[in-house]
């Protein structure tokens, strides 16, 4: 028969010396990886489509950071640290924020497949892009980016108002998402077909494949805060996402304020993700994969999982950009295509490696 | 410390779900709250716990209106433990019941070795102790109920509602899980399906039907024949033994009995 | 229609012209066969009703002054050539880019002329060679857009052979032909080549020295990677008879180049394309010179220091009648450039 016992003596919470190690072995890891960001962001000022030797670029970092005075090439200079450097930290700031989203909505919407275009923001990029560079709108007074932007808060405010009539769960808000992803790609679709020429079509369809070549410093002053702010506000978060763990109405009863959470971190995700759709294109794979590859590495607590998703996010699209430049000698490929490429053998893998559930 | 619904009603959408229900929750005893299929156990149950606000009337924790009490001050206070809440996360027992104690975390107040005696003495006394390392979708049904009221445990709740906490489980370990919930230090509100159950561990019963709290007793009072025949559409005897604990006999044959059931089906 | 005597005796005037030169003016001999993109167009009589999808086209015909037969125009890129304000303004403008098929055949038309295979062609946007002669009306395409061109991929299309003025002069000949005005035509053919050879000869003049050039279009974002003319089409035409060095080296007609690669090429001359469309904001021409002069890496381009951009007419960098104006363009900049240095 079942007895209930007096409280017995309880197990021993794990030693101090436990605790200790495993902080040890996570502040370790976080400087492994911050260093590996700062040396894939050196390599992508290294590598580019145009060969330029190492002494220069290094040369130049040091004129840059400390005025060493050294004497470059302007032009071989401006490549460097304008376009080559910059590009790299819109990378790292793009990747950080999409793989950030894609952790976050998984949390909040309870499915492993979540990523932040979810919520129609690509679609509605799309569609932004293509009113501005083939309807007119705007007569080339406003940029892709502007419309882009636009096109990609629209899409979600529909996808918003789409989800409260039809319940506000989480399964209320995915299938807003798909209705209103459909509806703006076959809008972008119908533009694209009745209205555009051919150069014009080239172009919006190469740019929104997700393209870094037009990224200069002021991107950069725009994309970095954004993922930074973005960041903080999901890591103040952090445990009331664990709290999701077991469902909203668990969540509740754990005393997370589920709606104000909701409203929150869904707008801090979509505006993320705007922003760098609105910079850089769509760039697919990497809200989605990243998180799942975060979670093989350090669990599924959100104190830890934010943060690393950032890092190998971040990591991976610098990566993904320098690929991008030298694979094709002369040419260079849309970086959704390298994102793709890896991201998809990458999640088989991670799914056949048994660590499936989340 | 009480807890208290007054003239409660909840809607979804137009329809109501329940409605009218009041109920004062004693200090230190067991409420069991049963009902057919679709009576409004779970909807009321959500509400008592704060998970939900009533559309109409109060609910009230320590005579104070929930909404003023404020979600993480609830959560301090009461424990909900769901009828099936799983996940696919890859978790360890430990880290499912720590996240009990997410109400009394924040930034200032970081997790800490009281927390951990804390997690420890909950898997201790729902006897899952030496399972604390093992992985979440390892472990059986049973168990896994074991450690969500765990959790509910950790938050240190005067109050710990169970909605149908024996649902997937074999007898052997209903019994076993009711008698542990009864040996617990806390009041606890259970909604339950098997009659018999709430027999032997309530007591007193709350007794839904329709969205309505039709009686509140105690399990001699409720579970007569003639509720069982008009409530729940099945004919039985209730035996009385020396302790005065109920038994129900159930008669075999009940179609007779879920004609007269569905006639009182508003 | 035409009785067997007249038609011998045409037969008999056909077969002395085409043993004697094929250069003299001659009034055109009907029924009219005549090559054209690999299909050959009858013709019973000098049309009377054309409707034309191109702007060059359309400006070829009123260079030839049929402007009184152009029943309808489409597939405009900017405003007409100042000459033909007047005329232009009594012909009806079906579109301004691509006019639906029923429309361009409202107008009933005897031939319709196209630029690009784009809009007429295999996959054409108005409508498909097919449907048009299911309606026996014949399709002249400008030779420009099918001789040595692959334009089945789509886009501007990549072409094997390099562009001359010859598929213009062809195209000049071919409608003088059709609509039976060859003496009009030889004599606007005389004029272009006058005009290209004075070109050259100003170029050889002024004695420069391997200069190199890069011809931007527009670019689909500000800072991305611009449109740029490849060494086939007719910008690298004009590079070409110049002797002006084009420095990129891609067989398509407006590939993408990075801004890396073109700036450590350091064309002598950068070529900037001007044009009415407004679709992304480097269409205008002064948005592409603001980005020259304060892009951190573009603006160090010793073409940019030195001032040596030039604003040419972006129709004048495509193969159309006005590429003249742009070899003009380019002699003079490059007789400046070999004068400063």
């Amino acid at each position: 028969m079942f007895e209930t016992s007096p409280v017995q003596q309880p197990v021993q919470p794990p030693g101090q010396s436990l605790a200790g190690r495993a902080y040890l072995v996570r502040a370790g890891v976080s400087i492994g990886a911050l260093v590996l960001l700062v040396g894939v962001i050196a390599m992508a000022a290294a590598k580019g489509e145009t060969h330029i030797p190492l002494g220069t670029v290094l040369q130049t970092i040091a004129n840059h950071l400390w005025q060493a005075g050294y004497d470059v090439d302007p032009i071989d200079a401006g490549i460097i640290w304008n376009y080559r450097i910059s590009r790299a930290m819109v990378a790292a700031a793009c990747g950080a924020s999409l793989a950030l989203s894609g952790a976050v909505l998984q949390a909040l919407l309870r499915n492993s497949l979540a990523d932040p275009y979810l919520l129609g923001i690509s679609a509605g990029a799309s569609t932004g892009a293509v009113s501005v560079a083939i309807l007119g709108f705007g007569a080339g007074m406003v940029s892709l980016s502007l419309g882009a932007f636009v096109g990609a808060l629209v899409a979600f405010g529909f996808v918003a108002l789409l989800a409260i009539p039809a319940g506000r769960g989480a399964g209320a808000i995915i299938l807003a998402g798909v209705a209103g992803s459909q509806l703006f790609n076959a809008l972008t679709s119908f533009i694209v077909t009745k209205a555009a020429t051919a150069d014009e079509a080239r172009g919006v369809m190469f740019w929104l494949l997700g393209n870094l070549s037009g990224v200069r410093w002021p991107d950069v002053y725009l994309a970095l805060p954004v993922a930074i702010i973005g960041l903080l506000v999901c890591l103040w978060y952090s445990r009331a996402l664990d709290a999701f763990t077991f469902g909203v109405e668990s969540a509740a009863s754990l005393g997370v304020p589920v709606r104000r959470v909701y409203v929150v971190l869904i707008a801090i995700a979509a505006s993320m993700t705007a922003v760098m759709v609105s910079i850089v294109g769509a760039i697919g794979f990497v809200g989605l994969v990243i998180p799942h590859a975060a979670r093989f590495f350090v669990g599924t607590r959100h104190g830890f999982l934010l943060p690393a998703s950032a890092l190998i996010g971040a990591v991976f699209l610098v990566a993904a950009d320098i690929v991008s430049r030298i694979i094709l000698d002369g040419q260079v490929l849309p970086i959704g295509v390298i994102t793709a490429l890896i991201g998809a053998p990458a999640f088989a893998i991670i799914l056949c490696h048994g660590r499936v559930l989340r | 410390m009480s807890l208290e619904l007054r003239s409660v009603g909840w809607n979804a959408g137009f329809k109501k779900i329940i409605s009218d229900v009041s109920l004062r929750v004693t200090r230190g005893e067991f409420l069991g709250v049963i009902g057919p299929n679709g009576s409004g156990k779970t909807s009321m149950m959500s509400v008592l716990g704060g998970i939900r606000a009533p559309s109409t009337g109060q609910a009230l924790l320590g005579d104070q209106p929930m909404k003023k009490i404020g979600r993480r001050n609830l959560a301090r206070h009461i424990g909900f433990v769901e009828q099936q809440a799983d996940t696919i996360d890859r978790i360890t027992v430990r880290d499912a019941v720590a996240l009990g104690r997410t109400p009394y975390l924040s930034l200032l107040t970081p997790w800490s070795g009281h927390d951990d005696a804390i997690v420890c003495e909950a898997l201790a006394s729902v006897e899952m102790g030496p399972f604390a390392d093992r992985m979440w979708h390892t472990l059986s049904g049973g168990e896994k109920q074991r450690v969500h009221i765990a959790r509910a445990l950790t938050q240190q709740p005067d109050f710990l509602l169970l909605d149908e906490p024996t649902n997937h489980l074999d007898i052997h370990h209903q019994l076993g899980l009711l008698e542990l919930v009864r040996a617990l230090p806390v009041t606890v509100v259970a909604a339950l399906h098997d009659l018999n159950h709430a027999a032997m561990f309530c007591d007193r019963i709350a007794m839904m039907d329709g969205g309505k709290l039709i009686a509140l007793g105690t399990p001699e009072q409720i579970l007569t024949s003639q509720n069982l025949r008009d409530v729940f559409g099945v004919a039985a005897d209730i035996e009385i033994d020396d302790q005065g604990r109920c038994h129900i006999r159930y008669h075999a044959g009940n179609q007779k009995s879920l004609a007269i059931k569905k006639d009182r089906v508003a | 229609m035409i009785n067997h005597d007249k038609r011998v005796l045409a037969v008999g005037v056909f077969a002395a012209g085409l043993i004697s030169s094929v250069s003299f003016a001659s009034a055109t001999e009907y029924p009219l066969s005549i090559e054209n993109c690999g299909t050959v167009l009858q013709f019973d009589a000098a049309p009377e009703r054309v409707v034309s999808l191109g702007q060059s086209t359309t400006e070829i015909l009123y260079s030839l002054g049929l402007a009184d037969k152009v029943k309808g125009t489409g597939v405009w890129f900017g405003p007409v050539m100042d000459e033909f304000r007047d005329v232009n303004a009594s012909v009806p403008r079906l579109a301004d880019n691509d006019p639906g098929f029923e429309t361009v055949v409202a107008q009933k038309p005897q031939l319709v002329a196209t630029q690009y295979q784009w809009h007429v062609g295999p996959k054409g946007t108005v409508g498909t060679t097919e449907q048009f002669s299911e309606l026996s009306i014949p399709v002249y395409t400008a030779p420009a857009d099918c001789v040595g061109k692959d334009n089945a991929g789509g886009g501007d299309g990549v072409r094997h052979e390099g562009f001359t003025m010859d598929l213009i002069y062809r195209e000049i000949s071919d409608l003088a032909q059709i609509f039976d005005v060859e003496d009009r035509g030889e004599e606007l053919i005389a004029t272009l080549k006058e005009r290209q050879a004075n070109s050259l000869e100003r170029v050889t003049a002024s004695g420069h020295d391997n200069v190199s050039a890069v011809f931007w279009f527009s670019s689909p974002e500000i800072n991305s990677d611009p449109y740029v003319a490849g060494k086939n089409g007719a910008a690298g035409y004009i590079a070409g008879k110049l002797s002006v060095r084009n420095i990129i080296d891609s067989n398509e007609e407006w590939p993408t180049v990075g801004w890396e690669t073109i700036a450590r090429a350091n064309p002598d001359i950068i070529v900037i394309g001007k044009m009415g469309r407004r679709r992304f904001p480097a269409d205008d021409w002064q948005v592409k010179m603001d980005f020259l002069k304060t892009d951190p890496v573009a603006s160090q381009m010793k073409a940019v220091r030195n001032g040596n951009i030039v604003v040419m007419d972006a129709q004048s960098m495509d193969p159309t009648i006005r590429l003249i104006n742009g070899i003009e363009t380019l002699a003079e900049a490059v007789e400046r450039l070999s004068a400063s240095n």
